[in-house]
């Protein structure tokens, strides 16, 4: 069975251009590490805003920030009209998380977990079973309520935390990482929730280093990197202005050909990895030309994406253990 | 003010909801350990005293139980008990994403652990009333208000511990070299008036010897009235300044 959407978020009238999130150099520092160094943003009502980047990068930091079990060192935030430092708790009252971490408890059953949660939420006691029922068969996990929650797949207690994060109908819907390990799946099922919530009007901040999650879900993004953004705009504005055109991606084995042929002219240029090498060129043509007058056999010919946007901001990969 | 108390009792509903579904195995060492002290040392080792405060040991023994009791289930509940949900289930991660904050984590915790002191004392004291043990069995209900307090102030020392150990295994330090002792220099085994003057000054700070006096009014029908005035009011003391001290420990685990 399908519940529709419009039962499970508050009905949202679309204020133009209403802030949801404001930073204004915002930064935190844990003793002498920086975690987020002069932040500035701004998300808007009903938008899809992406913060992408490595582990480290200070996404979770600055999640933290918003409601208040991080302190910031200096700078100011506002989270739905609210400072998060004096006022966390009217913040709180419209906002659900995703949380990183499942943080279930492991000993109580699907519907014992989410009463408790209905009632940290301030959901009415009738109310919240009529709610935590919906949420559960919007999420497909009406068939689990009474199972204990080490009975549930990895996948299940992801749907779950989604269903805790929406008991209180919110406004601001923070997703840290939702989609983390994940089979795919899974991964595309939570999407299309996220999308549903997304166009009922939620306002969404996504937390992620899946850089196709971000292009599949935001509007507008940021790109993190040890603190600082280091790039900002649409996916497609971002793969315009920075990765634009066309990838061709080489076997290692290649890189002797691969220089020989680039040092033939001077328009296309290498780039290296850790595991592969790539020729990046504006258009299709000009990548299959130059493949074919070399006698080159890539690997793979494919469009920018965003993964290419970070790797030509900062050279680097993304990498998991930064 | 209603609001935050609700957020409070929210965090008391939630370990309720997870104590009792192992009810039985929860509650056990907090009966078991008193009667097998009650066989071993009441009948076993009193049997070779000739009376202590001009009583049998065993009903001198009988009332210091409760406290025990009441010290342990809180003592265990905010060490390990809270360290395994912030450290290992990261139960708070999730908690602090509603409106709950880090005050209202710490005071449901003693509003949790003040209720455990309270029901764990009063069913040692119901068996220990059905063998005799109290001179006007009618004054039962009064243990609880010593082990909702005591519990609250032990409940306290627990969470300060919890706050300064860096890994699990460090409570057992704090347990060895401060619960033990204070066990053991707390007036349940024996009169205190006989130990040396510091002894005696530092059991005064931990809230044991007061618990241990209310009991001993109560059991022994002795100045129930005053005793319990004082001693509430001094635990009371101490739940306040044991409870900001491990409030200032906690905040800075849930709040960097």
């Amino acid at each position: 069975m399908n519940v529709a959407i419009a039962n499970v978020t508050k009905k949202v009238t679309k204020e133009a251009g209403a802030i949801v999130i404001e930073a204004r150099g915002l930064a935190k520092s844990f003793g002498a590490f920086e975690a987020v160094k002069n932040l500035d943003l701004t998300v808007r009502k009903g938008e899809c805003f992406g913060l992408l980047g490595p582990n480290g990068a200070g996404k979770s930091t600055f999640i933290g920030m918003t409601y208040g079990t991080v302190q910031r060192t200096a700078g100011s935030l506002t989270v739905l009209g609210h400072d998060p430092r004096t006022d966390a708790r009217s913040i709180k009252r419209r906002l659900g998380v995703v949380t990183q971490d499942n943080a279930l408890d492991e000993s109580l059953t699907v519907r014992e977990n989410m009463q408790i949660y209905a009632a940290f939420g301030g959901v009415p006691k009738h109310d919240a079973t009529r709610r935590i029922d919906e949420l559960l068969e919007y999420m497909n996990l009406a068939h689990k309520r009474d199972a204990s929650i080490q009975s549930l797949s990895g996948g299940m207690k992801r749907r779950l935390v989604f269903v805790r994060a929406l008991l209180g109908k919110p406004e601001l819907l923070i997703l840290d990482e939702p989609t983390t390990g994940l089979d795919p799946a899974v991964r595309h099922l939570l999407w299309g929730k996220v999308r549903e919530l997304h166009a009922s009007g939620t306002t969404i901040l996504l937390t992620t280093h899946y850089m196709h999650e971000a292009e599949v879900l935001c509007e507008r993004l940021v790109i993190m990197n040890q603190g600082n953004i280091v790039a900002e705009g649409s996916p497609r504005s971002l793969i315009d202005a920075h990765a634009p055109g066309f990838v061709g991606l080489f076997d290692p084995g290649e890189k002797r050909a691969l220089a020989t042929a680039l040092a033939a002219q001077n328009t296309l240029r290498l780039h290296e990895d850790e595991s592969v090498l790539m020729v990046r060129a504006p258009t299709l043509e000009q990548l299959t030309a130059f493949c074919t007058g070399h006698a080159l056999r890539p690997t793979q010919l494919r469009p920018s994406s965003l993964e290419d946007v970070f790797l030509g901001l900062t050279g680097k990969g993304l990498s998991d253990d930064a | 003010m209603l609001e935050s108390l609700t957020l409070c009792m929210n965090i008391t509903r939630r370990n309720w909801a997870v104590y009792r579904k192992d009810l039985i195995a929860n509650m056990s060492p907090s009966l078991a350990d008193p009667a097998f002290i009650m066989v071993s040392l009441g009948l076993g080792l009193g049997s070779y005293l000739a009376s202590v405060q001009g009583m049998p040991y065993i009903r001198y023994l009988a009332p210091g139980l409760t406290v025990a009791t009441t010290l342990f289930t809180s003592f265990f509940e905010t060490s390990y008990g809270f360290y395994v949900r912030l450290t290992f289930e990261n139960v708070f991660k999730a908690m602090l994403t509603t409106p709950i904050g880090p005050g209202h984590v710490v005071a449901g915790e003693f509003i949790w652990v003040g209720l455990k002191g309270a029901l764990m004392s009063l069913c040692v004291g119901i068996v220990l009333a059905c063998f005799g043990m109290m001179s006007n069995p009618w004054l039962l209900p009064l243990v609880s208000i010593m082990g909702f307090f005591t519990g609250i102030a032990c409940g306290a020392i627990g969470l300060i511990a919890s706050g300064l150990v860096r890994n699990i295994n460090q409570f057992q330090t704090v347990y060895s070299f401060l619960i033990v002792p204070l066990y053991f220099l707390s007036g349940i085994f024996f009169p205190l008036d006989e130990m040396a003057r510091p002894i005696r000054y530092l059991a005064e700070c931990f809230p044991l010897v007061h618990g241990v006096r209310m009991a001993q009014a109560i059991f022994w029908a002795r100045d129930v009235p005053a005793t319990l005035a004082v001693s509430t009011a001094i635990l009371i003391l101490q739940c306040v300044v044991y409870g900001a001290l491990a409030y200032r420990f906690i905040r800075r685990k849930l709040v960097s």
